[in-house]
């Protein structure tokens, strides 16, 4: 007994180490962007900045437009999800709650598409976006990251494990399908909804390659795109690069401290059957 | 009859506005991207037919096939490093799931998943340097030569492969660790009465039952090491010489640098069907289990 509780003690202990080897790269990322230059080439490297300064996220932040990257990288983010959850929740109510001929067949079309990444169609979607006149635009970026199938996946996986006898309640007196779709199946799915508003958010977030070709301007840049510019611009300037990248990862971070337990329990049901 | 005809145009509604998106940004690209890729496309606007040329000059291309040879090198060493890292967090977690602690654990495992594919590039980058990066550093304190990984041909793959793990092994980790909490305590209590070593339980029990998970895992895992782009730009830019460029890059360079979108569509064809392939094989492999 009393050696499977040192087994057990030394295993977190190796875990907690090994979790902490995990994440000092964001916590060097962190000291790096307040460090002044010579402390951040000064060997041996130093773990605790000895003199911090904010030098470098002035610079970011005065001489670049990186809060209208922020903004333009939630404005993306949030019509990407809004519209998401819009266009996926009657689909997957129609996929799931209602029976038809043909039904399951189509619904698989739909999800072997998670086949065709938003990479592969990068040129065709430039010609589509130039020929709409939408280069460069919000919607640009957005629009093609609306049909993916996670979201039809999702939700459909949670409607088809609540009970059918409360749709058939609601069918007796009187309701369509329409109203037992709102009434009775969206309050009951939040915490799918909330997988997925998740998912798509961190998605949209983060999406780089067709971004930055739908992007031109750096008025328009979303965050990944902008990071990307300072890098052109500073090389290996790591404070400045790495202020850049803190003030990025800050939200994140701040959002990742408070909802931990609802954006692990999110994830894990966007990859769990 | 009548309302039959209703309840067909009903359903057609609930799915129309997702099917309307599918169509006009995911299927229909596909199609219109091969499409392009049959003509040569002038930078003013004409466009000229050319039948499979774009497809016969990529073949002849000997940058297009280190591309793809890189792209497979890195495909080959970052999906089970991706795949495996996360089975084995994991198993760490799975096994300290009693404990409070854990939780934090596992959401210093999984945060880096959330970071951007640029903020990874730049962090790992700046780690790496050859004259100031701290693991170059902290490598030759210990005694060890290592190689300048980003500046060195051989290794410059194998680094971004590492720096690609760190970043995506944490959402593998919660698939693994949710599949590995759908097991039956039951089934592990029995397999010990039996008297099965522990090994014997990993093999006999854990992976035959986490076969689904682990096909999904690699599945998802093998789209996005194919379609590796940007972790590379930020990291080498297919440096040093050419040594990195993977295809999305010669994709992106001939479509936006040299204007030669046939060409590049054609590329995007050539990745869809690698991924086609690829996914096909792991499920024949892996035997499918349809989760409907």
């Amino acid at each position: 007994m009393t050696a499977s509780k040192l087994g057990s003690r030394l295993l977190v202990a190796v875990v907690a180490a090994l979790a902490l080897l995990w994440v000092a790269p964001i916590a060097w990322m962190f000291t790096t962007g307040i460090k002044p230059a010579p402390e951040i080439f000064a060997l041996p490297p130093t773990w605790i900045p000895q003199r911090p300064t904010l030098d470098h996220v002035r610079e970011v932040l005065s001489r670049w437009p990186f809060l209208r990257w922020a903004l333009n990288s939630v404005v993306v983010a949030g019509a990407t999800t809004v519209l998401s959850v819009l266009v996926s929740v009657p689909a997957a109510y129609a996929f799931s709650r209602l029976r038809w001929r043909g039904r399951d067949a189509i619904f698989l079309v739909f999800l072997s598409s998670m086949l065709i990444p938003l990479e592969v169609n990068v040129i065709p979607l430039y010609f589509l976006m130039n020929r709409l006149h939408l280069l460069n635009t919000y919607p640009a970026v957005f629009l093609p990251m609306i049909g993916m199938p996670i979201g039809i996946f999702l939700l459909r996986q949670f409607y088809i494990n609540i009970p059918g006898e409360l749709d058939d309640a609601a069918r007796v007196d009187g309701c369509g399908n329409l109203r037992i779709l709102w009434h009775v199946i969206l309050p009951l799915s939040r915490p799918a909804l909330a997988a997925l508003v998740i998912y798509m958010f961190t998605f949209a977030w983060n999406e780089f390659f067709w971004s930055m070709i739908a992007l031109s301007s750096p008025q328009m840049f979303t965050l990944p795109i902008g990071l990307r510019a300072l890098q052109g611009a500073y090389d290996i300037d790591y404070g400045v690069l790495m202020a850049g990248a803190a003030l990025a990862v800050l939200p994140t971070l701040m959002l990742f401290l408070f909802l931990r337990g609802s954006i692990i329990r999110g994830i894990t049901m966007t990859a769990h059957k | 009859m009548k309302r039959r005809y209703g309840r067909t145009v009903e359903i057609a509604l609930f799915i129309l506005p997702f099917a309307a998106f599918w169509i006009l940004f995911r299927l229909g690209p596909v199609l219109y991207g091969f499409f392009i890729s049959l003509y040569r496309w002038d930078p003013l606007g004409d466009a000229k037919f050319i039948g499979a040329r774009n497809y016969l000059n990529l073949a002849r291309d000997p940058r297009f096939w280190n591309a793809l040879v890189n792209t497979l090198e890195f495909a080959a060493i970052a999906i089970p490093l991706i795949v495996g890292i996360g089975l084995v967090l994991a198993l760490f977690i799975f096994a300290g799931r009693k404990r409070r602690v854990t939780t934090w654990l596992e959401a210093g495992f999984f945060f880096p998943y959330l970071l951007t594919v640029s903020v990874v590039g730049l962090i790992w980058r700046w780690l790496l340097d050859p004259d100031f990066g701290v693991v170059l550093i902290t490598l030759r304190d210990m005694g060890i030569s290592p190689p300048v990984f980003l500046n060195e041909p051989r290794w410059a793959i194998p680094a971004i492969a590492l720096a690609t793990a760190w970043w995506l092994a944490g959402y593998r980790m919660l698939l693994f660790r949710a599949a590995l909490e759908d097991i039956p305590d039951e089934f592990y209590e029995a397999a010990r009465i039996d008297g099965a070593s522990g090994p014997r339980i990993f093999f006999s029990i854990v992976v035959p039952l986490l076969r689904p998970a682990i096909l999904f895992a690699l599945v998802l895992t093998t789209i996005s090491g194919f379609i590796v782009f940007g972790q590379v730009l930020i990291m080498t830019a297919g440096g040093p010489g050419r040594a990195s460029e993977v295809l999305a890059m010669y994709l992106y360079r001939f479509g936006f640098e040299y204007l030669e979108m046939g060409q590049a569509a054609a590329v995007g064809m050539v990745l869809f069907l690698i991924i086609l392939g690829l996914t096909m094989v792991s499920f024949r492999w892996l035997g499918y289990e349809s989760s409907l």
